[in-house]
């Protein structure tokens, strides 16, 4: 029975930039709906 | 409340509902075997395809709309929904290497999704560009609705060419990707990140809206 | 019909004798064909890769570079005579304006292509005699697909500030699906595989050229009307 590979890594890379991307365009859409 | 503050709320619940997402997708769903960790992209990966693909099929929609009624608020929309394509395909394009190197092996292959995801950025990334090129309203309007036409036709072709090219040119695979039979708790998981990843457009669209309208209301050129 | 395709013609010989008087931009054209088919010959090492293995690559990345200068010049024209104004004034109708257009691009492309295709046969050695036919086929299929996004393109970006950068831009999706489908005939032609392995591409070659030049005929009126 083979282990299960070790690649939790590219897991968590993947989620921290999706989160970055996603929370970085709300907040772009907040301020720039804030300042008009 | 205005519509930008709808927009607002109606993100912000999507992004308490991700964190909702990220908590079952990490924790509570189990892991593949044979795959390990890096399957879990899967939950993040897809149903931001499907934004992105959502987000263009409108854009396409509405130009095609806009020409037929010249309704500006197709072209307000169309322009809402490319911008948030864009994001969400951003996603993908991050997401989808980082996912495919311990999977395949390798950070790129020129494979039907990839392919797809890097011209389907492309695409929007060339609408905005067009878009911040023409300064007058009714101009920029005609112009971003035939491009949007024209990517909404090309994306099949895409899609086909590259489906031709690797049926012909079978690549070697270090792990087998997700069989489309997905076990129960991994496969609710999935459908949930695709309601929340939904919700999430809805509300950044919402919010895009609002702002080309506030900036009208202004008087400022540029939408 | 016909008077459909007199208008084009007219619009067409317009672009072209404009062109030929100057002759600048087609003499530019086929000295950059030439010069990338020599940077190509010294970039490979040929006792590690074989030509015929690099040879479709080679002549297909030539000829989009050749289509992308036969668009971008011509702009050159419309801008410098303020052409545009005077054609939309006058009552040729729009689809013979771009079928016009369409020809005329078609002709400069062709003319460096015809070019092109002796000299890379002559620098790279490649055997295409009894194949000459179905390569000016697939020539002649994937550069009308380059060519009838492209005319459509330049008339949206005439009048921005960056025209030839976001031309490119712009395009570089819609050159996928005909690049593909040419590189891959372009390969089984010179290996000498049977045509009917190619049969698939040639359809889609096809389709997408039916497909874009239906569907800029369609939306090309809107880039220029009010």
């Amino acid at each position: 029975m083979p282990d299960v590979p070790q690649n939790g890594g590219y897991m968590v890379a993947a989620y921290i930039v999706t989160a970055v991307i996603l929370l970085g365009y709300a907040l772009s859409l907040y301020r720039r709906t804030n300042k008009l | 409340m205005s519509l930008a503050q709808k927009g607002r709320w109606i993100a912000l619940l999507g992004l308490v509902l991700l964190a909702g997402v990220y908590v079952r997708a990490l924790a509570f769903t189990p892991l593949e075997r044979f795959q390990g960790p890096a399957q879990k992209i899967f939950y993040l990966h897809v149903p931001a395809a499907w934004s992105a693909m959502l987000a263009m099929g409108l854009v396409g929609l509405c130009s095609i709309l806009y020409l037929i009624v010249k309704d500006a608020r197709f072209d307000r929309f169309a322009a809402a929904s490319a911008e948030v394509g864009t994001a969400f395909s951003l996603v993908m394009l991050t997401t989808g290497p980082i996912w495919a190197k311990p999977i395949w092996g390798t950070w790129w292959t020129w494979d039907a999704r990839l392919t797809l995801t890097l011209f389907l950025f492309f695409l929007f990334i060339g609408y905005l560009l067009l878009r911040g090129a023409v300064a007058e309203p009714g101009l920029r309007a005609r112009y971003s609705a035939v491009l949007g036409i024209c990517g909404l036709v090309l994306l099949p072709f895409i899609h086909l060419s590259v489906y031709l090219f690797r049926t012909l040119h079978p690549q070697p695979i270090v792990l087998k990707p997700s069989s489309p039979s997905l076990p129960g708790s991994m496969l609710v998981t999935l459908l949930v990140s695709f309601a929340v990843f939904t919700l999430l457009y809805v509300g950044f669209v919402t919010q895009r809206y609002a702002l080309a309208l506030l900036r009208e209301a202004q008087g400022r050129e540029h939408a | 019909m016909t008077d459909l395709l007199r208008q084009a013609w007219t619009v067409a010989r317009k672009d072209l004798l404009l062109e030929f008087r100057t002759r600048t931009a087609l003499v530019s054209a086929l000295v950059f064909t030439a010069l990338v088919l020599t940077v190509f010959n010294f970039g490979r090492d040929p006792t590690a890769v074989a030509t015929i293995d690099l040879a479709p690559t080679i002549l297909w990345v030539t000829f989009t570079f050749a289509a992308m200068l036969a668009l971008n010049r011509a702009f050159q024209l419309e801008l410098e005579n303020q052409a545009l104004e005077g054609l939309l004034v006058s009552p040729l109708s729009r689809t013979s304006l771009y079928w016009g257009k369409l020809l005329a691009n078609l002709v400069f492309v062709a003319l460096v292509e015809a070019v092109g295709l002796p000299l890379f046969v002559l620098f790279f050695d490649v055997p295409v005699g009894r194949v000459l036919l179905p390569l000016v086929g697939v020539i002649a299929l994937a550069t009308i697909g380059f060519v009838a996004v492209g005319t459509l393109f330049s008339a949206l970006v005439i009048r921005t500030r960056f025209a030839e950068l976001l031309l490119v831009v712009l395009l570089l999706p819609f050159l996928v699906p005909p690049l593909i489908g040419a590189v891959q005939v372009t390969a089984r032609l010179l290996g000498g595989r049977p045509l009917s392995e190619a049969a698939g591409w040639f359809r889609l070659l096809a389709a997408y050229d039916i497909g874009f030049v239906a569907l800029a005929t369609l939306l090309f009126p809107f880039t220029v009307d009010e």
